[in-house]
């Protein structure tokens, strides 16, 4: 058992603690959010999502007892959540489907950050080639280093293998780096 | 693709030493890794791509207002207080009495570390640790310190290079050559003055230990007497009982200290080695049998993870370990 803050939270929660259940909801809330409207494209759709998920995590908290990682918790459930809720409005889709036909996991040049002295035009550039890789590929990017998951997370949230997330994330930068083709936006990806 | 060597690109991306080099966050690391590129120029790609995996992206986070996370967690609140009609759970009501509020400061006093604690007043820096938990804090100055489970330092956010210690650390002071500013850390017991060097300081069991690993410093005793400590020695000095010991460390003199969240234990009885576990974890430790006590232990052990920390004790005493709820009960094997 390791010792954190946030599994001191959890542990008091899990025992009906409400004040615990709102600090973890304020420490966690900020990224569930960001990352519900990426895989939504549905800013209202992920907060009634997010409303009716932490309603259900209070409402079952005696089953949470065992949970090893939090962090990696919340987003597997989360996700699982949100996707169960899309699939009620586009029925004629299988899961699988369904995600691979989602566009929306899409960046905005603002997200993207770029040491000031490199001009804003690269920085688009650089948008527009992350969001020309597979949705696969930007959501393994998006909670690497959005959401700072170890691989080992990421392979739990996505459900899929550890093998598989290195892969996914090597084949994005290759991706990234063959197709930047000035010298200069390989600059960025490798200063 | 063609020029990737698939095993060393995944052998590089998990490698320590290699992150730091691509992070350029430790000299000898760069060193190194400039020299092994220089001789192995055909696997340049694979570097570069190993580079690009572990900087990736820089994301500027969007951080969603205050207000809105507090709307939307009393909308969760009020749909847990009044369940639904639909709602298939029976959730009893929740009883306000005094008692039920116990836990609620509990819980308070744990979220409060999330953040940096900032008490008495604005000019009072206190960084404070829970039982089993160690912290990586960077002073003002540029000073690191470990701080171990169950610990404090508090300094003045005018004088940041002026701490107060209570618990356990590992100091990595930073020299400021041109003013040669000192560094002080004072305990209960003493006062440790320095320029920028590297030490160890525990302040449990009413006294204080302090351990040298590099360049020098000077202690200022509780009694006035000063004392200049040379790297490689400990010293540990108590206020109550006046007792001073001022050795070096070696094979054998016995001696424990504390880095890299390590234990390091030479030459020390059983019961001096769980002292240490019970002020970090904060779990009283029962001995069954009286005699146990005394079995001398040395080598270094893990505590950041207390299950870890306990199986190595089992395996290097000879002992039985049962760690429950509220205590750890050592009986023989």
């Amino acid at each position: 058992m390791e010792f954190s803050p946030e599994k001191s939270l959890w542990f008091l929660f899990v025992k009906g603690d409400l004040n615990a259940f709102s600090g973890l909801f304020k420490h966690f809330y900020p990224m569930l959010h960001n990352y519900g409207v990426k895989i939504s494209g549905n800013k209202e759709l992920t907060e009634d999502c997010l409303q009716n998920f932490f309603v259900y995590l209070f409402e079952n908290k005696n089953r949470l007892e065992n949970v090893l990682n939090v962090k990696s918790y919340l987003y597997i459930s989360f996700r699982r959540y949100l996707f169960k809720h899309i699939k009620k409005e586009k029925k004629h889709l299988s899961y699988d489907d369904l995600f691979e036909s989602n566009k929306d996991f899409v960046f905005s040049v603002e997200e993207i950050h770029i040491q000031q002295e490199i001009f804003l035009i690269k920085n688009k550039a650089l948008t527009t080639l992350i969001n020309s890789l597979s949705t696969r590929e930007r959501e393994a990017i998006y909670l690497k280093y959005y959401s700072l998951l170890t691989t080992k997370e990421i392979s739990e949230v996505m459900n899929i293998t550890y093998q598989s997330v290195q892969n996914t994330l090597q084949k994005a930068f290759v991706k990234l780096r063959d197709k930047s083709e000035s010298k200069a936006l390989q600059h960025i990806l490798n200063p | 693709m063609n020029n990737i060597d698939q095993e060393l690109l995944e052998n590089l991306i998990e490698d320590t030493s290699f992150i730091n080099w691509a992070k350029k966050e430790n000299r000898n690391d760069i060193n190194y890794w400039n020299s092994w590129i220089s001789n192995n120029e055909s696997k340049i790609e694979t570097v570069d791509l190993a580079k690009s995996i572990i900087i990736g992206i820089n994301f500027n986070k969007t951080k969603l207002p205050n207000d809105i996370v507090e709307t939307e967690l009393n909308k969760v609140l009020t749909a847990i207080d009044s369940p639904t009609p639909f709602s298939t759970i029976k959730d009893k009501p929740i009883k306000k009495n005094i008692l039920s509020y116990v836990p609620y400061g509990i819980a308070a006093a744990l979220a409060i570390f999330f953040v940096v604690l900032v008490s008495n007043s604005n000019t009072t820096i206190k960084h404070e640790t829970a039982f089993g938990e160690i912290i990586n804090l960077t002073l003002p100055d540029g000073t690191s310190v470990v701080l171990n489970g169950n610990s404090f330092i508090t300094y003045s956010k005018q004088n940041p290079r002026d701490v107060t210690l209570v618990g356990e650390a590992y100091f990595k002071v930073k020299p400021i050559p041109s003013t040669k500013a000192k560094f002080w850390v004072t305990t209960n017991d003493l006062k440790v003055e320095v320029f920028g060097t590297k030490f160890h300081v525990n302040t449990r069991d009413k006294k204080t230990d302090v351990v040298l690993d590099e360049g020098s410093i000077h202690l200022v005793l509780e009694n006035g007497v000063t004392k200049k400590i040379n790297p490689g020695e400990f010293v540990s000095f108590s206020k109550e009982t006046e007792k001073i010991t001022h050795t070096k460390v070696s094979k054998k003199n016995p001696y424990k200290l504390w880095r890299n969240s390590t234990y390091i234990f030479n030459n020390q009885p059983l019961i001096s080695v769980m002292k240490n576990i019970e002020s970090t974890y904060g779990l009283p430790v029962i001995f069954k049998e009286k005699n146990l006590e005394q079995i001398i232990i040395s080598g270094g052990i893990p505590n950041q993870n207390i299950e870890i920390c306990l199986k190595a004790i089992e395996k290097s005493a000879g002992v039985k370990l049962v760690k429950r709820n509220d205590s750890i009960l050592i009986s023989t094997q």
